[in-house]
């Protein structure tokens, strides 16, 4: 039995490296795309997005704000405004992200106890760049602000400790953990990574077995497998998961490091989970491609299941936040549980206890789907067999 | 011209039986987009996260602290989860149950009390982008109102100031942030709408090149030009079904989903059909392009399955194109959707028209050319190869 499965496995490689439908899924486009999303996000950070200044106050203070916050990170201050009209017209040009108004007589107002608002106006349509501009703006604006009343207090002959204690009785110090700079790198090309996998595997193992009908080597099958579906179905996991292994290394040690943190990603929770994601992902397939005779129908079946799991899983939005019944359907894919999982294992670094639920939760297809997709091999192997005699 | 008019009615009612017939065709460019800009829009039908679950480590156990901690449960965006100590806060993080965690040291109430600061820690689990920044903005709004409410709690009694000018004594200056065209800041406000054109653009694309790899897989391209229109008949011929199917599609998104989804539209209709017109004139010669690349309709299928992602990240809207490499602001600027989200947005959302972006629409324009060169370009060098076949 282990000979023959060691058998379909290899002969299953050969397939790989022969048919374009296996090696430009499996073997080209992991690497392109991988390649391709370390691309786009490899300056890691949003930095210098144009910003206007509305100064109606052309004060002392006003320009020592704006000087602040063209020292930040994602703020660059591109021009002056001197209307809402041209604000309007800047954002809608795409000219500017952003722009910060100081109201007239500020200062003055400021030493007369009058209260000053300090507007910040930012296009949310573009969401992400949006908040980190607000996240910069709003840490300038409420320092400055912490500054004046301190000034104030300390004028007043105030010790500076009560001063500061009253200026923030309750200093809040927050932690932004395991991704403290909101690198877009460090935070989505993996995740981007991993959906390609799992979308290249099912759809790879959905062809895996119809593809032996396409190809007219359906018998030579049934006989390197001893007429056993369980030998023709494991023979077949094995060899994808090789190859899916061979991906794993590939981005790992080699991609990753050249082309996106520069660093070699060697983690052993992570190859864990990823192997079951990938043993899951095959299960499905295979049962797909064992039910599922007509090639392009077992296609459809893998793109319409595989497209919408990035979405699903909560990665980019929380699952907490989709009806009820969206959140039923994400448990419906591995990627779901892979995604918790990987967050406590790729960012958290956590130990593999913390996975346990997640863990069980991708095993259950496997469980489900193998034996599905023996029963159906089996049924073609015995109509085979019955045909040839 | 009857001619011409007979020749593209021709190719219409040929591609319209192409499609009935080849139920992965079917499936992909009459049942997907609809089902999918159902399906998919209800993921984000309520549009922000709420209740983010923070674990609160509560060790002062002080009336100032019940007051925070209930505060804080008060917010739409949190849900508190009580933690006995620290270490069990951090493991309700670990596990998964909550995104972060805050504590209240000791002694808080007693020093806020004195007049000395006192510190309190936030924890949020940035690995989860949206729900910590989420928190840690709610939280730090949190402490500034706590703020100015020992500032003005202290002007009322030591400065004998009545309440009004106490209050401006205590935010001498604030802060308005102003989030203009998606007022919530919600990710479903953000998404929607480019989600909605990337299901039309994706169900085209994927569609109309495995339709031109069938046509190349059965050897059916000299049938195509030979049916006396040549190359560009055979384009507008085949083309001209999909921009009428998608351009209906468009219609009923724009005007059925947008409603159902609750997705503001600020612009005028004319500007937006006008734009769509282009888009769909542009994304056709693209995949018909695309597709005669492709040996069969399998693997037309199966490749551009996985175009999704790619087009979304690359086209500026999740990421801003200043900050890609030069090299990829180039790629991106041979894309469709690239010039055309920056027009929709400001159109959608901003009420801006298309001469407020006449560049993008330039860009739009070369596209279409481009994309129609390279379709002529790829059936010539297809019915080259075909044609000895045909004969």
């Amino acid at each position: 039995m282990i000979l023959s499965i060691l058998k379909v496995t290899i002969r299953e490689w050969k397939r790989i490296f022969r048919f374009p439908v296996y090696y430009l899924a499996l073997l080209v486009l992991p690497p392109v795309l991988c390649v391709f999303y370390a691309g786009i996000y490899s300056r890691h950070f949003v930095k210098d997005l144009p910003v206007a200044i509305w100064d109606d106050a052309q004060s002392p203070l006003s320009r020592q704000f704006t000087f602040m916050l063209e020292q930040t990170e994602t703020i660059h201050i591109t021009q002056q405004i001197k209307s809402e009209a041209a604000l309007q017209a800047g954002l809608r040009h795409g000219t500017i992200m952003a722009a910060i108004h100081f109201p007239k007589r500020m200062d003055e107002h400021i030493k007369s106890r009058q209260p000053v608002t300090i507007t910040v106006y930012t296009n949310v349509s573009f969401l992400i760049p949006s908040k980190l501009l607000y996240k910069d703006a709003a840490q300038v604006l409420l320092t400055a602000a912490g500054g004046v009343q301190l000034s104030k207090f300390v004028k007043t002959g105030m010790p500076a400790g009560k001063a500061m204690a009253l200026v923030m009785p309750v200093k809040l110090q927050a932690f932004t953990l395991y991704n403290p700079r909101y690198d877009y790198m460090q935070y989505l090309v993996p995740g981007l990574i991993v959906v390609v996998i799992q979308m290249m595997m099912i759809m790879v193992s959905a062809l895996a077995v119809n593809y032996e009908y396409h190809t007219g080597t359906m018998d030579d099958l049934y006989v390197t497998a001893q007429g056993s579906a369980s030998n023709a179905i494991a023979g077949k996991a094995l060899a994808l998961l090789g190859i899916a292994w061979l991906d794993y290394f590939m981005v790992t040690l080699v991609i990753f490091p050249l082309f996106a943190s520069g660093a070699l990603y060697v983690d052993g929770q992570l190859f864990v989970i990823y192997t079951l994601l990938v043993v899951a992902c095959i299960s499905l397939g295979l049962m797909v491609s064992a039910i599922l005779r007509d090639l392009l129908l077992a296609a459809d079946v893998g793109i319409f299941y595989t497209s919408p799991a990035f979405v699903f899983s909560g990665f980019t939005f929380p699952r907490w936040g989709m009806p009820w019944y969206d959140q039923y359907y994400a448990a419906l894919m591995p990627l779901t549980p892979f995604v918790d999982a990987f967050f406590k294992a790729y960012f958290m670094d956590l130990p593999l206890r913390y996975m346990w639920p997640e863990m069980a939760h991708m095993l259950v297809f496997p469980v489900i789907a193998l034996p599905l997709a023996i029963v159906f091999l089996q049924r073609s192997m015995h109509t085979l067999k019955l045909q040839h005699a | 011209m009857p001619d011409n008019s007979r020749h593209t009615g021709h190719l219409f009612v040929r591609e319209l039986k192409l499609i009935t017939g080849n139920h992965s065709l079917l499936l992909t460019l009459l049942i997907a987009p609809l089902l999918y800009v159902f399906f998919y829009g209800t993921i984000y039908s309520y549009k922000v996260e709420e209740k983010v679950v923070l674990a609160v480590a509560d060790e002062d156990k002080s009336e100032m602290s019940r007051q925070l901690t209930e505060q804080l449960n008060n917010l739409q965006i949190i849900s508190v989860m009580s933690a006995g100590n620290l270490q069990e806060a951090q493991e309700l993080m670990y596990h998964g149950k909550a995104m972060g965690y805050f504590l209240i040291p000791k002694g808080t109430q007693s020093n806020v009390l004195a007049l000395r600061q006192t510190t309190v820690v936030l924890a949020v689990n940035g690995a989860r982008f949206l729900p910590s920044s989420e928190l840690t903005g709610a939280i730090t709004q949190i402490g500034l109102g706590v703020g100015a409410g020992v500032r003005l709690k202290y002007q009322e009694m030591s400065g004998g100031l009545n309440s009004t000018m106490a209050m401006q004594e205590a935010m001498p200056v604030n802060v308005d942030f102003r989030p203009l065209y998606n007022p919530q800041s919600s990710y479903g406000g953000f998404i929607l709408p480019v989600l909605i054109v990337l299901i039309l653009q994706q169900t085209l694309l994927i569609g109309l090149s495995e339709s031109v790899a069938l046509d190349r897989e059965n050897g059916h391209i000299p049938l195509l030009v030979n049916a006396r229109g040549g190359f560009s008949g055979a384009l507008y011929g085949k083309g001209l079904f999909y921009l009428l199917l998608f351009g209906a599609y468009a219609a009923f998104f724009m005007n059925v989903n947008y409603r159902l989804l609750d997705l503001p539209f600020r612009g005028y209709a004319p500007d937006m059909a006008v734009l769509l017109l282009l888009f769909l004139l542009a994304l056709i010669p693209m995949a018909i392009w695309v597709g005669t690349l492709f040996k069969n309709q399998l693997l037309a299928a199966q490749l551009m399955a996985f175009s999704t992602y790619p087009f979304f990240m690359i086209c500026g809207y999740a990421w801003p194109l200043k900050s890609m490499p030069l090299v990829f602001q180039w790629i991106a600027a041979l894309i469709p959707l690239t010039p055309f989200v920056k027009i929709y947005i400001s159109i959608v959302q901003a009420g801006g028209t298309l001469a407020d972006n006449m560049g993008a629409v330039i860009h739009l324009l070369i596209l279409w050319i481009f994309y129609v060169l390279l379709a002529l370009l790829g059936l010539r060098r297809l019915y080259k190869k075909q044609q000895p076949v045909s004969l």
